[in-house]
């Protein structure tokens, strides 16, 4: 996993957990790209990401200096007030989580990041919060099994992960607020590309009026969970 | 400085060439981010007369420098759009034309019978790439008479300018084109996507829920064109172009292979501000080609 840090002073002061930025670059695919807010600070955010295809592979060989097209901030972040805060993440879903400590701790809440992976080496190494709980897969490190499993219960639970655990999630926290990730288009509301199935019926946008929902209102069943960008040469 | 780049597009007097593709400019209201400064035209989103809640997920997916979409025509019906939109539109300093749809000639009469006269509603753009119900799901773009008829159908429950989307997907553009022309169309814009397929090697099924989507993007420019060209050439009313435009020497392109103006669309998807961005492009260019409007433009139009 790797931290990008941006230069961007007017989403870093406005930025809310939850939400994200469409980047796009020079030479980099048709499309932006989406990524949760991982940090921000000053004049600066940070996204993470991973090395999985030829876009993160030339953002990753990005030098200091070099110039991304940065749109945002996207999307309705996470509603966080209550006494305890309980933060789920699995493999790149830590990213918007350091925002919900800081917004968290800031409405004065207990926070508890419960953060799972498969193996020990694919954990993420930088978390905080008032209790932190690892959950591998294999048992590697900390509890043996997933962070949904792990999880304590508190006022308001706070999820992101691959679609099949925030499906779990809605199992055991229906009132649980959840960011999905889904196949996005624009960013900004325009394409309708980005269609989260809802439980009452149609669909809605992941840039609006998402990513974060109420873990309840998704029709989990209808919600791609394998998520590939097809581009090549 | 200061090219004029205004465009008569058969009586419709336009600021600029450069236009807003349905779709890609929702109903121009919900969309805060899109810039607005230099619109020629903004064609909504296409409308039905009822609500359709559109395909399910994945909806879209990236291919070579273009993008393929299965979006169902996802849309709130046309009492919503009247209600919700139109109001706002006849406040604007530019035209809306309403991208209309039907599953029959006579759903898109009645769609333009119900819009015409609808303050802030400037004209019809008629997407002809949808399924005729009527005869078994044959599209009517593929079918001069089909497209004539639906043509028709819209051009006598109004007064206001016709345009018709042609498809791409048909042997010979100029056959459609010349029936259009002939029911009564004003204009027509060439091209809608192509109908294109990705598969998925892990899943060994499409990538899209519906199959297969339109294919948009840079990736269909030279075939856009080449297309937008051939209906010009067979018919004498204008023809707007479109297809993968992104910069400004993409859309002048289109406009010297005998366009009067085009739609910008994709492009807006990557970069809320592409049509202001394409609009000062050409402005540019004419004046560093010392054009003083964009009717000096040398246009390559050999009549059929």
């Amino acid at each position: 996993m790797f931290v990008l840090g941006l230069e961007a002073p007017e989403i870093a002061s406005s930025v809310r957990a939850g939400q994200f930025v469409n980047l796009g670059w020079a030479g980099g695919p048709l499309l932006r790209r989406p990524f949760s807010v991982y940090r921000a600070d000053g004049d600066h955010i940070e996204v993470v990401l991973k090395a999985v295809g030829a876009g993160t592979a030339q953002l990753l060989g990005m030098e200091l200096g070099d110039r991304v097209s940065c749109l945002g901030p996207l999307g309705r972040g996470f509603e966080l007030a209550g006494r305890s805060a309980v933060l789920v993440s699995g493999g790149l879903g830590v990213a918007p989580m350091p925002l919900v400590v800081r917004d968290a701790r800031t409405s004065g809440m207990e926070v508890t990041w419960v953060h799972g992976a498969r193996t020990a080496a694919e954990l993420c190494a930088e978390a905080e919060g008032d209790t932190l709980i690892w959950a591998t897969d294999d048992g590697s490190q900390g509890f043996h099994g997933t962070a949904v499993a792990a999880a304590p219960d508190g006022d308001v639970v706070v999820a992101c992960g691959p679609n099949r655990m925030l499906a779990a999630v809605a199992e055991r926290w229906p009132h649980a607020q959840v960011a999905v990730e889904t196949y996005m288009g624009c960013g900004t509301g325009v394409c309708l590309g980005c269609a989260v199935p809802l439980r009452r019926g149609g669909y809605d946008r992941a840039c609006k009026e998402g990513p974060v929902y109420h873990a309840a209102d998704i029709d989990w069943s209808a919600l791609p969970s394998h998520l590939a960008y097809a581009v090549g040469a | 400085m200061n090219a004029d780049l205004s465009v008569d597009i058969r009586g419709m007097r336009l600021r600029g060439p450069v236009l807003a593709a349905s779709g890609t400019f929702g109903y121009g209201t919900e969309v805060p981010l899109l810039e607005r400064r230099a619109l020629g035209a903004m064609v909504s989103k296409g409308i039905f007369l009822r609500a359709r809640e559109g395909t399910a997920p994945p909806r879209i997916v990236e291919t070579p420098g273009g993008m393929l979409n299965a979006i169902g025509l996802q849309g709130p019906g046309v009492e919503a759009l009247i209600r919700d939109f139109a109001p706002s539109w006849a406040e604007w300093d530019f035209p809306v034309l309403v991208n209309i749809n039907g599953e029959s000639s006579s759903e898109y009469g009645e769609l333009a019978a119900r819009l015409d006269g609808v303050p802030g509603v400037a004209g019809f753009e008629i997407n002809i790439s949808c399924p005729n119900v009527e005869q078994g799901g044959l599209y009517f773009g593929n079918d001069p008479r089909a497209a004539a008829a639906v043509t028709e159908a819209v051009r006598r429950r109004t007064k206001l300018p016709v345009w018709v989307k042609l498809t791409p997907m048909v042997s010979d553009i100029g056959v459609i084109a010349r029936a259009v022309e002939g029911a009564g169309a004003d204009a027509l814009c060439a091209i809608n996507t192509f109908v294109g397929m990705s598969i998925d090697l892990n899943a060994y099924k499409p990538r899209l829920s519906f199959r297969t989507g339109g294919l948009s993007g840079p990736a269909i420019r030279p075939l856009a064109v080449h297309l937008a060209h051939q209906a010009a050439r067979a018919v004498r009313i204008p023809v707007i172009g479109i297809g993968g435009i992104t910069r400004a020497e993409d859309a002048l392109e289109f406009l010297v292979a005998g366009c009067a103006a085009v739609q910008v669309g994709t492009a807006t998807f990557v970069n809320p501000k592409a049509i202001a961005d394409v609009h000062d492009g050409i402005a540019a260019f004419l004046e560093a080609k010392g054009f003083s409007a964009l009717t000096d433009l040398p246009r390559y139009l050999p009549r059929d």
